[in-house]
């Protein structure tokens, strides 16, 4: 299995990925990097924290792609 | 250092930044463009479980990286509060000594808030920092903590003025007399956030000039300025920008008063840098700068408590009783549970409390979308936004807030497990969650978990990047292991 080093701090975590792995193994990594990079504590706002809502702005508004709505009103 | 935290002065350090990896630059040796670097150190900490119980661990590479900036440091706590009932259960205290250490800051500062809260089935995260109860009994559980956090840091310190949304009550002190009598009962310092103040008065709490009336201004040793934002009526101490003008005006004013003042700081998240850039993050430490020129010229006073503190009045299991009746009641009512037979019910009609629970949200879903932004993305597109934020309100009213977005994605991926009919229901989604999952899982627990791709995983994650499902991928079975 070839290993990916996501991350540029002391590793602790390891992602394997079979040798014959025909896609991109540096996207592979700065993706896993990205996650690993985002975890420290939010703790000091008195405001809006817009990371949401500006996910939801991109997706559900994107220039170009138009989004289903599910069905109303199902309970989750 | 002293065992009771005092120390002769240091000289003024000037004019500063909190300190965010985006805003590098603006801190990078040679650059000059600021004088002081506040680091917020548990935005370096994450949160895992080991050895039976949760513990942090800080990101030594990072903190080392900070420190060894050529710019003076200062030490901003953002998760252990000074004025609330409830410590944090998880072991902190080394790690704070930790970057008290290494960054050796002239005092530490830390909010005069709560934000969690102890129940019979143990402590309950708030998920954001509450007002604390500003009564006699609050401002001796605040200068016990204080007390506290002084002797196990060994460090002077200081605590921040906080934004409340809430309407002020006529069974609680003012604003002024709240800070002043935790100022002079814990001998601390004030960190004065003045936009704080600004916010408060604008959704209709104190004026400004009453509450620094109030203040013993020569214990101002630091000062805050940021911008905000409005919502729903209310101004928001969101750090989303440049100081508004009326808070510069301010400022201007208030400097020549503050004797004690050794620094001056601009806030601004991250997230929101693209609103001004790097270059009015520029023009705003400029605006400063031309503030800290207005400050008095003359000797700083000291730092530090007196060994006049043991004498002072300690908080009694009474006040303890007071301040967590306060609090568990504050955080019911954002929860939108009842408050039975407490005095604060009629809490529940004050608009601060559907702002407070608006925030909370935000910051809750924030941190599933920090830790799991490709599980959300997925969620979004697939299902739509009206029925992805019924998913997430129905998590949020099931299950308590954590501030650490591994530990909050952690319980959001096992509430989205239970059903798997929306798993079934967006393409890729479940492979998506098993990948992200996994890696938290991996960060938080050490457990290995293998991901079963049925296409290219970097397509998927192209086309989610793009805001958009990934549609007919060519099918390629591949099987990763993370652990």
């Amino acid at each position: 299995m070839t290993e990916l080093n996501p991350q540029p701090l002391p590793p602790r975590v390891r992602v394997f990925l079979p040798r014959e792995a025909a896609y991109d193994l540096e996207k592979m990594q700065k993706i896993t990097a990205t996650v690993l990079g985002k975890l420290g504590c939010g703790g000091c706002h008195s405001g809006h924290v817009f990371d949401f809502l500006t996910l939801e702005d991109f997706v559900v508004n994107p220039d170009t792609f138009e989004v289903q709505e599910g069905f109303v009103g199902q309970r989750f | 250092m002293s065992a009771s935290g005092s120390e002769p002065a240091r000289g003024a350090l000037g004019v500063g930044l909190v300190y965010w990896s985006e805003l590098a630059p603006l801190f990078a040796p040679g650059s000059a463009v600021v004088d002081v670097l506040e680091l917020e150190p548990q935005a370096l900490w994450e949160k895992g479980w080991h050895d039976g119980g949760w513990r942090y661990r800080v990101n030594e590479g990072l903190l080392e990286q900070v420190a060894g900036l050529p710019q003076a440091k200062l030490v901003h706590g953002v998760a252990q509060p000074l004025g609330g009932t409830t410590p944090d259960p998880v072991e902190h205290v080394s790690l704070l000594r930790h970057a008290v250490d290494l960054l050796d800051p002239s005092w530490i500062s830390e909010h005069l808030s709560f934000n969690r809260v102890e129940r019979p089935s143990g402590v309950e995260e708030a998920g954001f920092l509450l007002p604390p109860l500003q009564t006699a009994a609050g401002v001796r559980v605040a200068a016990d903590n204080i007390e506290g956090f002084r002797r196990a840091l060994g460090r002077p310190v200081a605590f921040e003025t906080g934004v409340s949304y809430l309407r002020r009550r006529d069974d609680e002190l003012d604003d002024a007399s709240y800070f002043r009598a935790v100022a002079e009962t814990a001998d601390c310092g004030i960190l004065l956030d003045l936009h704080n103040l600004w916010c408060n008065e604008v959704n209709g709490r104190d004026r400004v000039s009453d509450v620094l009336a109030g203040l013993p201004l020569d214990r101002v040793w630091e000062m805050h300025l940021a911008g905000g934002m409005p919502l729903s009526g209310y101004w928001l101490d969101a750090h989303s920008g440049a100081v508004p003008p009326p808070v510069i005006d301010l400022a201007a004013e208030l400097m020549p008063r503050l004797r004690g003042l050794r620094a001056l700081m601009f806030e601004i998240l991250p997230e929101h840098l693209p609103t001004i850039g790097i270059d009015g993050v520029h023009r705003q430490i400029e605006a400063l700068r031309a503030l800290w020129a207005l400050k008095p010229r003359e000797t700083l006073p000291p730092i530090g408590a007196s060994s006049s503190t043991s004498k002072r009045a300690h908080g009694r299991p009474e006040d303890v009783d007071e301040a967590r009746a306060w609090e568990n009641a504050l955080v019911d009512l954002i929860r939108g549970r009842t408050t039975g037979a407490s005095p604060y019910g009629d809490v529940a009609a004050d608009p601060g409390i559907d702002i407070l629970r608006e925030l909370v949200g935000d910051f809750r879903r924030a941190g599933l979308t920090r830790a799991l932004r490709y599980t959300m993305t997925a969620l979004l597109a697939g299902l739509g936004s009206q029925q992805t934020h019924a998913l997430l309100d129905a998590y949020i009213a099931q299950e308590d807030a954590d501030p650490y977005p591994a530990v909050e994605s952690d319980r959001f991926a096992r509430f989205l497990r239970e059903r798997p009919g929306i798993l079934d229901r967006v393409q890729y989604l479940r492979e998506t969650l098993d990948f992200e999952h996994g890696l938290l899982r991996a960060t938080l627990f050490g457990a290995t978990t293998e991901i079963e791709w049925s296409a290219d995983p970097t397509a998927i994650f192209d086309a989610l990047d793009s805001g958009h499902l990934p549609t007919a991928l060519p099918p390629m079975h591949s099987t990763m292991r993370i652990g």
